[in-house]
């Protein structure tokens, strides 16, 4: 096995060790607030594992994917060995040791804050400082990413950087100016109150430096399912890319309007003017148009494959897909969960809809459905696409992977429907139980129980997915071939500037920042809002 | 060739930006200007109020009209936590908090147990705890006869280093280990309150690792004669020095024969 096969393997498992030990946190949790009686229950019993479910699923799993992820890529796409390899080590062991800092602290109930940490509420320092560490190792991955770029320009002037590896270092990009939200937050602001060395916080300040960060962390994850969509599923399914071009375009716009709509998580907060929360607002809106072009693209990528297999008629490509292929299979399921999550996210978004289903679990049932759903499926078939590459095997069953993949949409469509249902009916999120005494609440009980049915499917095919993946490293050996990503219908042999490299974009990116968060963010420099006193968790009231 | 590459290349700056620019101006407009001044036709306020409030330069939402009426509300206490406060409850003059402690002791003792029941334990309490009550006695914002002579002789330095004084005297004296009353009923109701009756677990501010307020008291091993004055003193509205309400909400939902037995519980509680 070469270093960086070993390199990205060490990121992918680590990342999906997190993610297998979330599943049950995860499923605990919807027993816990089910009529049925939890073992082990008790509210701080239950906010301990939101935050290890939280911490495990948004930081561990998606950066260690989103790392490990990056360096195939970068490897594959440009064909060229990775520079700075043992950075990139480092990067990792930074990674796991910030990993244990906060798993540690956690586990002992002294970080019981959540993933998304809400101040003035403050734990232990070394919870932050270890999530620190993986953001930073996180930087030293974006670093790499566009250093490999950059050499590769370089030997190969005028050529356009190929599209896998531009959407890999456009999410860097991303990732670069999303993390200076949470970063100051956690830095200038938490940290410091954590260890005592401030008695207050602005409350408002540090909201408003999380909504920074929100958002523009969710592209971070689904950029892995779009490069998947665009670079990977039209080989998969025995076609070409519809559109190169369209590509890059997409991750561009990601890029753009990703970062000036965070405020769209704070409509119902006081700090904030109307004006603002709606200028935010109509950004949001245009962060749909990537995703439109892109559903446009692979369907239409996904045409041409079904015609070149025999499809004929207006829909009949549709029927001649190759859907045993598990890539195939989990694009058709991605996108089934996609038009539910991001109906519901239309509906979030809306600054006057917002307000019905604030706080409910209509929204947790809306990142469920999107990242849990949409993007962790492709997740899942990228590691099934990719681990005979990296392990140099033969998967033992393709049938055993479409079975985990069908398992994980039924379960997360089971699971996340009655959230959406109960979320209109008021059912609040981040509770630790409910009083199903109550008349009202009691007629809850059912859907809630149907939910955790789905958890339970999704559990199970969380480990028949650690089980598909730890059974190629027994399988049968084959001579290891690279990887091919997906060649468009038209390969361009030139693209402008703009679409092979970010300088102009960070420009427009400054220029929307200062739009969005200028004045919000320097309002409470110049009009010095109240201050909230810092609570600590776990030592004592 | 090069010269249409270079004018494809400025094509797409220019027309990126460009787009860019137009709809954060598109957007600024409605939001900043045509909403608002929209908005203030119903709420009778004139556009450039609304749209001050739409920047966030004013206090208030352009879509709601905001109370004419001019009273001032009056605060239940005049203390506000501010960093300045804090600090200065975290450095206080030991030599001024011993002094004015003699002042106290002859009522709740030495060493903060008090000498009578109707008397509270200053023993186990935070010092923020104690300042919030002596400048609540000083402002009238708590209302007794006795307490009020002596708080209003007493200077903000003194308040800050008497609180500090028994507060450090008894640190971690009462932490409460094992309730010495056997009443399963309050042990619950102290523990996860009534959600039937919308009353929230005493424990979700009074227990230890709770998340009250900061000047939550301790009750555990508190007097019970006092205890249940103070329920009984909130249920009536008679004191009404609780911030937001909160005790005055708890006590009046609370039946006068579990006011006693909360009263005794917490004061079995070692």
């Amino acid at each position: 096995m070469k270093s960086p096969d070993r390199l990205t393997l060490a990121h992918l498992w680590v990342a999906f060790a997190a993610f297998a030990v979330a599943c049950f946190f995860g499923v605990w949790q919807m027993w816990a607030r089910s009529p049925l009686a939890a073992p082990f229950f008790t509210p701080e019993h239950y906010f301990i594992s939101v935050t290890a479910h939280g911490v495990s699923m948004a930081f561990v799993l998606t950066t260690f994917f989103i790392m490990g992820f990056g360096y195939f890529t970068a490897e594959s796409a440009l064909e060229r060995p990775l520079p700075g390899k043992s950075w990139a080590w480092l990067a990792f062991l930074l990674g796991i040791l910030g990993t244990v800092m906060a798993v540690v602290t956690i586990l002992s109930g002294r970080a019981t804050v959540l993933y998304t940490f809400y101040p003035p509420l403050t734990a232990s320092p070394f919870f932050y400082i270890g999530l620190v560490l993986v953001v930073v190792a996180s930087w030293i991955w974006c670093v790499l990413m566009l250093v490999a770029m950059a050499r590769w320009k370089h030997a190969n002037p005028g050529r356009p950087v190929p599209l896998a590896m531009f959407a890999t270092v456009a999410n860097a990009v991303m990732w670069l100016w999303t993390t200076v939200g949470v970063a100051s937050e956690l830095l200038l602001i938490v940290i410091p109150a954590a260890f005592g060395w401030r008695e207050t916080v602005d409350v408002g300040l540090t909201r408003t430096l999380f909504s920074w960060t929100l958002h523009a962390i969710v592209y971070f994850w689904l950029f892995p399912a779009y490069i998947a969509f665009y670079t990977m599923v039209p080989k998969a399914a025995g076609g070409r890319l519809y559109s190169d071009l369209m590509g890059r375009l997409s991750f561009v716009l990601f890029l753009l309007y990703s970062l000036p709509v965070g405020m769209h998580h704070l409509f119902m907060d006081p700090e904030h003017s109307t004006g603002f929360k709606f200028l935010q607002m109509m950004l949001t809106v245009l962060v749909t148009v990537p995703t439109l072009l892109t559903v446009f693209t692979i369907a239409a990528s996904l045409e041409i494959a079904g015609r070149l297999r025999g499809g004929r008629g207006l829909f009949g490509w549709l029927r001649t897909l190759p859907y045993d292929r598990p890539m195939v299979l989990a694009t058709a399921l991605a996108f089934v969960m996609l038009f539910f999550g991001g109906g519901g996210g239309l509906v979030n978004m809306s600054y006057g809809l917002n307000a019905l289903v604030h706080n409910t679990s209509w929204v947790t049932a809306h990142f469920h459905l999107i990242f849990g759903g949409t993007v962790v499926i492709m997740y899942f078939a990228i590691a099934y696409a990719i681990w005979p590459r990296l392990t140099g095997r033969q998967p033992e069953s393709l049938g055993l992977q479409r079975l985990q993949l069908w398992l994980w949409f039924i379960g997360m469509m089971v699971m996340t429907l009655p959230w959406h249902w109960l979320g209109l009916q008021g059912q609040w999120r981040r509770v630790a139980q409910f009083d199903y005494a109550n008349p009202i609440i009691a007629a809850w009980g059912p859907w809630v129980v149907l939910s955790l049915a789905g958890g339970l499917l999704l559990l199970a095919s969380a480990l028949l997915f650690v089980w598909n993946l730890a059974s190629y490293h027994r399988g049968a050996t084959q001579a290891a071939a690279p990887f091919r990503f997906a060649l468009a219908v038209h390969m361009p042999e030139r693209v402008p500037a703009m679409l092979n490299g970010f300088g102009v974009w960070n420009m427009l990116v400054l220029v929307l920042m200062l739009a969005a968060y200028g004045w919000p963010l320097a309002q409470f420099a110049v009009l010095s809002p109240p201050q909230a006193i810092v609570h600590h968790v776990g030592q004592g009231g | 060739m090069a010269t249409d590459l270079a004018g494809s290349e400025q094509a797409w700056r220019r027309w990126s930006a460009a787009a860019v620019v137009l709809v954060v101006l598109v957007a600024a407009l409605l939001g900043f200007v045509v909403l608002p001044v929209l908005q203030s036709r119903s709420t009778g306020l004139d556009p450039f109020t609304a749209i001050c409030r739409a920047l966030g330069l004013q206090a208030g939402t352009p879509a709601a009209r905001q109370p004419v009426n001019q009273a001032k509300a009056q605060p239940v206490s005049q203390v506000a936590w501010t960093e300045e406060v804090i600090d200065r409850l975290h450095q206080p003059n030991v030599a001024v908090g011993d002094e004015t402690a003699n002042v106290c002791a002859g009522c709740h003792g030495e060493r903060g147990i008090s000498a009578s029941p109707q008397f509270p334990n200053m023993a186990g309490q935070s010092a923020f705890a104690i300042y919030k009550q002596l400048n609540d006695y000083k402002s009238g914002a708590r209302a007794n006869d006795l307490m009020a002579g002596i708080a209003q002789a007493l200077t903000e330095d003194q308040m800050i280093a008497v609180a500090e004084h028994f507060a450090a005297l008894t640190r971690g004296t009462l932490d409460p280990q094992a309730a010495g009353v056997d009443d399963p009923d309050i042990v619950l109701l102290a523990a996860d309150g009534d959600p039937a009756r919308g009353l929230p677990a005493c424990a979700a501010c009074h227990g230890t690792r709770a998340g009250g307020p900061i000047e939550t008291p301790t009750l555990a091993g508190q007097r019970e004669e006092y205890l249940l004055a103070q329920l009984e003193a909130y249920a009536k509205g008679e004191r009404h020095n609780d911030v937001y309400a909160r005790m005055r909400g708890v006590a009046g939902k609370l039946k006068p024969d579990e006011m006693a037995r909360i009263a005794r519980y917490y004061a079995g509680l070692r």
